[in-house]
């Protein structure tokens, strides 16, 4: 257990911690080839900018908050998911409570203080993937994610949603990262690869 | 027994009421989502092989993935049935109300107490509330709490979802005058 003075939690307001996992092992019947294991950790802090407008910088925050979020959110889901080089897809998240901007949100998950460091700690090369609300308690998040560093493998195309119960407060972020050990539990939708070429002109029947 | 998946939350709050706490406060639950063994079967009178076929192997498989969930030793413990639609509540009740399903928790936390529950019916992602009390003491006031738990996409109305929770500790900031004061 951390000494209490080790912990950056005054320093950026953090509350809590809550990790999600999941792991199918069955799905229509069958098990899958490779049963993947899903993660979402979530952290919940207080908003730094609340009541400061919608002119007021966000950057010297995002500096300090964004990486220590960083560490601790893929640290969590490297443990839960059997380390680094088991985790194959990633995504970013972020729920802002009702009294903040979901520019407050994107503040924290879409800078190089947060993408970077998460892409540079789960050892990918893509861009990251995300999804943002501004929401009451309680919202479920659907959290989307894609391969960590061929992010157009449609077979590791998924979602993981997450949700903390009491949070956000009206005055709290939620940021969460999440990542997968493989693909869906059935893929057979194709890829680039092997795709048709399908344009108005190809098809027999045109929508209209 | 058809065990679809298995969901593992894991919650650490480190400032409760505006003040941090000395140590985080861990709680853990462990959920299988499975097929309730008496689905399509109509109105089953004798629950008592489905409840051999299945109970002690829900527990063993649980007991030990809470506790290594939950990285320290566990203080308190609860369960949880929640059936899907198409089920009777009985069903939950009949494999988690059992010393078969029980007893494996117990022994792994070294613990004396019944286990308090929930058994609910519902929809998928239905949310319900896990109660936890001391795993020796159940009157340990400290330790009376509870944690919400809400599985996406389970239970199917065929399925059956089955919990363990754990706690390290009481409630973060407890500070209630224990029941002897009282008596």
């Amino acid at each position: 257990m951390q000494e209490r003075k080790e912990r950056p939690d005054e320093s950026i307001g953090l509350r809590k911690l809550v990790l999600y996992r999941d792991v199918v092992l069955t799905e229509a019947g069958e098990t899958p080839a490779q049963p993947a294991w899903r993660a979402s950790v979530a952290a919940v802090i207080r908003n730094p900018w609340l009541g400061t407008g919608p002119s007021a910088g966000l950057s010297a925050e995002q500096g300090h908050i964004a990486p220590v979020l960083a560490k601790l959110l893929t640290d969590r889901l490297i443990a839960a998911l059997g380390g680094v080089d088991e985790i194959e897809s990633f995504g970013k998240a972020a729920i802002v409570g009702t009294a903040g901007e979901i520019e407050h949100a994107g503040a924290l998950i879409h800078t190089p203080y947060f993408g970077n460091l998460v892409r540079e700690f789960l050892q990918g090369e893509s861009i990251i993937c995300f999804a943002d609300t501004r929401a009451e308690a309680g919202e479920t998040l659907i959290v989307p994610l894609w391969h960590k560093t061929h992010a157009a493998t449609r077979s590791h195309y998924q979602t993981i949603s997450a949700r903390v119960p009491d949070a956000p407060r009206a005055d709290e972020i939620v940021v969460i990262a999440a990542a997968s050990t493989g693909p869906r539990p059935h893929p057979r939708i194709g890829d680039r690869m092997s795709d048709p070429v399908v344009t108005t002109q190809s098809l027999e029947a045109v929508p209209s | 027994m058809n065990v679809r998946r298995i969901v593992t939350v894991v919650e650490e709050i480190r400032t409760e009421g505006g003040r941090a706490l000395e140590r985080p406060a861990r709680i853990a639950v462990v959920a299988a989502v499975i097929e309730n063994p008496w689905a399509g079967q109509g109105f089953v009178e004798d629950l008592h092989p489905g409840i051999e076929a299945n109970a002690s192997d829900l527990g063993a498989l649980l007991a030990p993935a809470v506790l290594e969930a939950l990285e320290a030793p566990a203080e308190a413990y609860g369960k949880a049935a929640i059936v899907g639609l198409d089920g009777e509540i009985e069903h939950g009740s009949a494999l988690i109300h059992t010393l078969k399903f029980g007893d494996h928790f117990r022994k792994a936390a070294n613990a004396t107490t019944l286990l308090p529950a929930v058994e609910k019916r519902g929809p998928a992602g239905v949310v319900f509330d896990i109660p936890l009390k001391h795993i020796t003491d159940a009157t340990i006031r400290s330790h009376h709490q509870s944690f919400e738990v809400r599985v996406g996409d389970a239970p199917h109305p065929n399925e059956i979802v089955i919990a363990l929770a754990a706690a390290a500790q009481g409630r973060p900031q407890q500070r209630l005058a224990p029941l002897s004061t009282e008596q």
